[in-house]
């Protein structure tokens, strides 16, 4: 990891401790876009690939390791260092827009759908940010620690009816 | 077909959330649960024993081996060949009988698990084992009879679907597709897990990186497999296949019979399941479609806080919209085929 990005972008050591021994550095989500380009570009990191966007809940985490009830998870690749590097970035609950990282990396653009599907996070300048992993019209978003397991609504087909039904669910 | 594996994964315990990775990409079901049981062991900060390692390593060989089984006369069958699909599944069918005596089921395994796999092997099986893989290579020539220089196969595949090596990785491709593309890159070598540092194979990589390149790359994977097995065959040591801590694993039945304190250890474990300190951790195999990951919080619970899982499957299907522009509609089966989607994984 260079030291210099480290200390550029990073707001506050991540307080989770993290084994394997991958890099990670925790970024303010404004300045997502610099230091994604950065970690893509500069010649000390060439993180080229992104392996991985993802976002955990943070609202029953006995854990303090974030104030914020989001936290983005951005999984890099080094194909020539043999390195890999999580960016962590927090997400408040009131405000869940975050820039789309699209525009450095193209696969970005089901990553991010993925997370707004299952989380609710909105990513800014999106090319399509519509729901990939759930029906059409489906209400919530079920990666929620406060969206129940069994869902709101369930589908089931009705004999007497004889078509599909969708019951709400107390 | 999303079916919430990731939020049903959060409501149960480490050991019951195993056989869900059976089901995300149903036709290398062992693969990924080597993810999960090798994420939760660096958790846990425990290693699998020597042995318990060799047999992880070559069942997912094994694995290796039916996935591409399935995969390229698939594939073959999309652009017209027939009889390719016939032979590779007696041969799959033999396989599965492997599985089947390690864990009792011939798809759905739930065999790996955190801190070893679940049994030893069956007496007589390692034997059984060696003779088939002795002979399995000339299957291998016998199915590459049939397509290597088939001039239909070869019209269907050969240009179509060219991914360059910077695309590849742009568009975040791993394993077969990505080394078809001539980029060297395999987890096995690079960041090696269990014991696939104590065993000699080649990587494979392709020079076009067309949808023929990505055939005959898993062509090769498969003979490499079969060294792997082989060599884990005659190097594969004596001793335990589980993490002797009763904390973590099971107490054996014998000792369940004398133990007061063993039938406690057991209780607990399948009710309340074990305990796994705070932390979180990526870790990823080289599965036979490309990279499957598992990112894991735990909170110090008994059960996951958050399970991502990262598919090999959905940047590969992302990527079809880049590889069939320019193309024409028949060959979009080519280049699907080539990528070897099984949706199991990609919509979880």
């Amino acid at each position: 990891m260079s030291p210099n990005l480290l200390q550029k972008y990073s707001v506050g050591n991540f307080h989770f401790p993290i084994r394997s021994g991958v890099d990670n550095i925790l970024v303010n989500k404004e300045s997502i876009l610099e230091v994604v380009q950065k970690v893509k570009e500069d010649e000390e990191l060439l993180y080229e690939q992104l392996v991985d966007i993802t976002a955990t809940d943070n609202i029953l985490s006995k854990t303090e390791y974030s104030n914020e009830r989001y936290t983005l998870i951005y999984t890099f690749l080094s194909l020539k260092f043999n390195k890999r590097l999580f960016v962590f970035t927090n997400i408040s609950e009131e405000d869940l827009n975050i820039d789309s990282i699209t525009q450095i990396f193209e696969c970005a653009d089901w990553y991010e759908r993925e997370c707004y599907d299952l989380f609710g996070i909105k990513f800014k300048n999106h090319p399509n940010l519509q729901r990939l992993m759930n029906d059409y019209n489906f209400q919530g978003h079920p990666l929620r620690k406060d969206f129940p397991l069994t869902g709101y609504e369930e589908v089931r087909y009705d004999e007497n009816l004889k078509k599909l039904c969708m019951n709400q669910l107390v | 077909m999303h079916r919430g594996t990731e939020k049903l994964i959060e409501q149960k315990t480490y050991t019951q959330a195993i056989p869900y990775f059976d089901r995300l990409d149903y036709v290398s079901p062992m693969c990924q649960e080597h993810a999960f049981a090798i994420a939760v062991e660096d958790l846990l900060n425990i290693q699998a024993p020597e042995r318990a390692q060799y047999i992880r390593v070559m069942f997912a060989e094994v694995t290796r081996i039916l996935n591409h089984l399935l995969n390229i006369p698939a594939f073959a069958m999309d652009i017209g060949a027939a009889t390719p699909m016939l032979w590779a599944f007696e041969e799959r069918e033999k396989m599965l009988e492997f599985h089947e005596a390690v864990s009792g089921a011939r798809f759905h395994a739930a065999y790996f698990r955190p801190g070893g796999v679940h049994q030893d092997l069956p007496d007589g099986l390692l034997e059984k084992m060696k003779v088939y893989f002795e002979n399995f290579p000339k299957f291998i020539d016998t199915l590459e009879e049939l397509l290597t220089e088939n001039r239909i196969f070869k019209q269907r595949s050969v240009d179509i679907g060219i991914l360059s090596k910077e695309d590849a990785v742009r568009l975040s491709c791993s394993g077969p597709v990505l080394r078809a593309s001539g980029v060297a890159w395999d987890l096995r070598k690079s960041q090696p897990y269990d014991v696939y540092d104590k065993v000699n194979f080649s990587i494979p990589v392709g020079k076009t990186g067309d949808t023929y390149d990505r055939y005959l790359v898993r062509m090769e994977e498969m003979r490499e497999s079969v060294k792997i097995i082989l060599q884990c065959i005659n190097q594969i040591p004596t001793g335990a296949v589980m993490v002797e801590n009763n904390k973590i694993t099971p107490p054996k039945r014998s000792e369940m019979k004398n133990s007061m304190e063993a039938i406690i250890h057991h209780f607990k474990l399948f009710t309340e399941g074990y305990r796994v300190p705070e932390g979180i951790t990526y870790r990823a195999v080289e599965a036979p479609k490309g990279e499957f990951g598992v990112v894991l919080v735990s909170d110090g619970s008994s059960k996951p806080y958050r399970c991502k899982l990262r598919a090999p499957g959905f940047p590969h299907l992302q990527a079809l919209h880049f590889l069939s522009q320019g193309h024409q509609l028949a060959d979009v089966p080519s280049i699907l085929g080539s990528l070897d989607i099984v949706f199991g994984e990609i919509d979880r």
